[in-house]
């Protein structure tokens, strides 16, 4: 960390050496790209800022020299001059704090970074006094569709969890799985356990497949594609059961099933034992033989049609 | 036409009692055979995942058991005309829970095929037709609002099933829920216990009794079938009655209902298939175009028992054919105006015309063809029309969806549904104009003759007497 903390500031030096610029900024539509070793293309954010805070989310997916820019309107007492700062995941740096003027009735503090690398990611805030603030989210693109619900499996079965990214959004470069461990991430290596793991991987989408499941392999797991400078997460909950939970409901609704029936068929023994009881002969044959006497229906009503023909 | 229950089944029907416990059992086994294939479809996102297959892989499944459903049917006539509704019913539900069950432990998609299409296609084939049968063993009277209350069965099970089987997969996952459904699927073996079968003891009441209306295209046309099932009983003593009955194909009412019914049903289903994704195709969200469907079935669950009761009035049941007709037409100039409807407001207005057509359609469906054919040969006349109808019922929404990929819109298949509906019901009125001429017609030469027969019966009857008064004097 202190590394990279290093390698920005000697940039930014040059950067001031070269131009001799410091304390005023003015809003210049082109970014003085002034170090000639770089070739990373360019690209701008500009924030007019409206109130006292605002949040802005940017997605990078390569390394390019990122110009921040915040415009404020200022207050009700208009200073000449006010402070601006800028920190980056809330530690200031130092470096680069500045005095802005007030021009054209607006404020503006203007920056650029270079995002080389993933510790070049994160939260960049740039401050005026303590009054106004905007906060850049550095971040890669967000993971498109991922369930919300745990997907539920079975012991003995095998499971496929997806991760799928927005098509409409770059792909990755690569995917890794991880495993929950406790609250640290366990890299799935594809080559360490291949009985167990199968890692497919798309363009968009990537799947795991894990075999032979046990009740151990339950928790989350977390998808993670990989850009240039950035990498995005997602995560899926896996939930192994046994064949017992769904076979609890199963036999309560059977032993339901079987005592309806039961109890239907009873009725209407008794039923027609009441009629039989009552002396009509006829009836009890009918009602206590359904499947002959559903047989010999049409065949009775046939002979008395021949008869009547 | 239905037949006067006095001179064609022999007995009265019971027209309530036990034949409300029939039309609730009837509800639930029609219930399950129409919606449990719709339903499926909640699970087919993960078995797709779990096997890798493509999406049309794994909707064949629905597919093929709607198909055997259908193409079943003929074997579940037979089966009904031999042993009665009971036990064909009781099978069936164990057929589907079985096929469920085994299809939970299902290592391929072909294995899902057999047990959930074939095995559970038959049991719900076992199921439908039977169902539809017995209503028409214990009404007459009240015939038309039973088979709309039976009817209803299917959207209220749709209705229940379509969340249920979302809870029970992020409960589950699939294979538990498929294991839970088998059991819930055996409810068909109570609604089974409950068709017991019908009296047939209680001697028929004299014909006065009858609502004159119903009973006079009655005897006409059950003379006319008289005539017919006497020349087959003199080839085939009894056994037209224990496997199908082919000279339904003779039958000038059975002819305009098939014929009319295949083109039909062509475009009957394409639009509930694709009434979400036309929504979403307007840029309503998914959420909205997947309420639209509930809309949907909420207005068609009201509109079939409603259908009845006004099929039963005595304006509308002599001519319920158009009745059916108007059904039929309904549901053409509705896809017709469909894309007239601008926004979610438009689309739900259609989503609501379109429930009562569909519900109206749906629950005059069976009545008219048991108007027509009589109780005696529904069942045979059933199996006959739903293998028939199978390849519409499948081909239906694959077509309409080439022709929405054809032109990359969805307004040329509402207006060829339109069109086919609204040309279908033309055709039921103009078919259905001159057979109840006809039948008018036979019914007058019936009881003409009927008179003349009577005459010679008297007559006849004299004679023995005469001889018998002579001997007795020599």
């Amino acid at each position: 960390m202190s590394a990279s903390w290093g390698k920005l500031f000697f940039q930014l030096v040059l950067l001031l050496a070269s131009c001799g610029h410091i304390n005023t900024k003015t809003p210049s539509p082109t970014s003085p790209s002034l170090d000639p070793i770089s070739p990373l293309p360019s690209d701008i954010r500009r924030v007019v800022l409206k109130g006292e805070s605002h949040t802005e989310k940017v997605e990078l997916l390569n390394p390019v020299d990122l110009a921040l820019e915040c415009i404020w309107s200022g207050n009700e007492n208009k200073s000449p001059n006010i402070t601006g700062y800028w920190r980056k995941d809330g530690e200031e740096m130092q470096s680069i704090r500045v005095t802005v003027q007030l021009e054209n009735d607006k404020y503006t503090l203007r920056q650029v970074f270079k995002i080389v690398s993933k510790e070049n990611l994160g939260s960049y805030s740039c401050s005026f006094g303590d009054e106004a603030k905007v906060d850049f989210l550095l971040a890669g693109p967000q993971i498109g569709e991922v369930r919300d619900k745990p997907i539920v499996s079975y012991v003995g079965d095998s499971v496929v969890v997806k991760c799928k990214m927005d098509e409409k959004k770059p792909k990755p470069v690569s995917w890794n799985w991880y495993r929950a461990n406790g609250t640290d991430k366990e890299q799935i290596f594809y080559a360490a356990e291949p009985q167990k793991y199968e890692i497919k991987n798309h363009e968009w989408a990537t799947k795991l497949v894990v075999h032979k499941l046990t009740e151990g392999d339950s928790g989350f797991y977390y998808c993670e594609g990989v850009y240039a400078v950035s990498t995005t997460m997602g995560h899926v909950e896996l939930k192994v059961i046994t064949f017992l939970e769904p076979l609890k409901p199963f036999i309560a609704i059977i032993v339901e099933v079987i005592v309806l029936v039961a109890a239907i068929l009873i009725y209407e023994k008794s039923q027609s034992k009441k009629n039989s009881a009552g002396g009509n002969e006829t009836n009890a044959d009918q009602t206590n033989t359904p499947t002959p006497g559903d047989n010999n229906g049409p065949e009775e009503s046939s002979s008395t049609r021949q008869r009547k023909a | 036409m239905p037949p006067a229950a006095e001179t064609k089944l022999g007995y009265t029907p019971p027209d309530g009692g036990w034949g409300w416990a029939v039309v609730f059992g009837a509800f639930i086994s029609i219930g399950f055979s129409y919606a449990f294939p719709k339903s499926l479809t909640v699970f087919f996102k993960e078995i797709q995942a779990y096997f890798s297959v493509s999406y049309s892989e794994i909707a064949w499944v629905s597919s093929v058991m709607l198909a055997t459903m259908y193409a079943a049917g003929p074997v579940s006539s037979i089966l009904v005309n031999r042993y009665g509704s009971r036990p064909v019913v009781m099978v069936g539900g164990l057929m589907v829970s079985a096929g469920m069950v085994l299809a939970s432990f299902g290592t391929s998609i072909i294995h899902l095929y057999l047990c959930v299409g074939v095995i559970g296609g038959l049991g719900l084939a076992f199921n439908l037709q039977p169902s539809l049968a017995i209503v028409g063993t214990y009404f007459h009277v009240k015939r038309p609002l039973a088979n709309g209350l039976a009817m209803t069965g299917s959207p209220v099970v749709l209705f229940t099933l379509a969340p249920l089987n979302q809870f029970l997969f992020d409960c589950f996952g699939w294979r538990g829920s498929f294991l839970i459904l088998g059991a819930i699927v055996l409810n068909c073996c109570v609604a089974g216990a409950l068709m017991r079968p019908v009296n047939k003891s209680v001697k028929p009441q004299p014909k006065t009794e009858t609502p004159p209306a119903v009973s006079e295209e009655d005897s006409a046309q059950s003379s006319d079938l008289q005539i017919e099932e006497n020349q087959t009983e003199s080839r085939c003593q009894g056994c037209v009655q224990r496997f199908i009955d082919f000279s339904l194909f003779k039958h000038r009412g059975f002819l305009i209902y098939l014929s009319g019914n295949v083109v039909m049903f062509f475009g009957l289903f394409a639009p509930v298939v694709f009434l979400a994704p036309y929504a979403r195709h307007q840029g309503i969200d998914e959420y909205s175009s997947a309420f639209l469907l509930s809309i949907f079935a909420l207005v068609d669950m009201f509109v079939r028992p409603l259908t009845g009761l006004l099929g039963n009035t005595k304006w509308i049941r002599p001519r319920i054919q158009y009745f059916f007709s108007f059904a039929v037409l309904f549901n053409g100039v509705c896809h017709l105006l469909c894309p007239l409807a601008q926004g979610y407001a438009g689309l739900v207005l259609y989503t609501v015309f379109f429930g009562m057509a569909f519900g109206m359609l749906c629950a005059l469906l069976f009545e008219v063809l048991m108007d027509l054919i009589g109780a005696q040969h529904f069942s045979s006349a059933v199996g006959l029309v739903t293998i028939i109808e199978c390849g519409p019922v499948l081909l239906g929404p694959p077509i309409s969806g080439a022709l929405v990929d054809a032109f990359g819109d969805y307004k040329y298949m509402f207006y060829a549904c339109g069109v086919i509906l609204t040309a279908c019901g033309i055709y039921f009125f103009v078919m259905h104009f001159y057979n109840y001429k006809k039948l008018d017609e036979e019914r007058k030469q019936s009881l003409a003759a009927e008179r003349r027969t009577s005459e010679e019966a008297v007559k006849l009857k004299m004679s023995p007497d005469d001889k018998a008064a002579y001997e007795a004097e020599g």
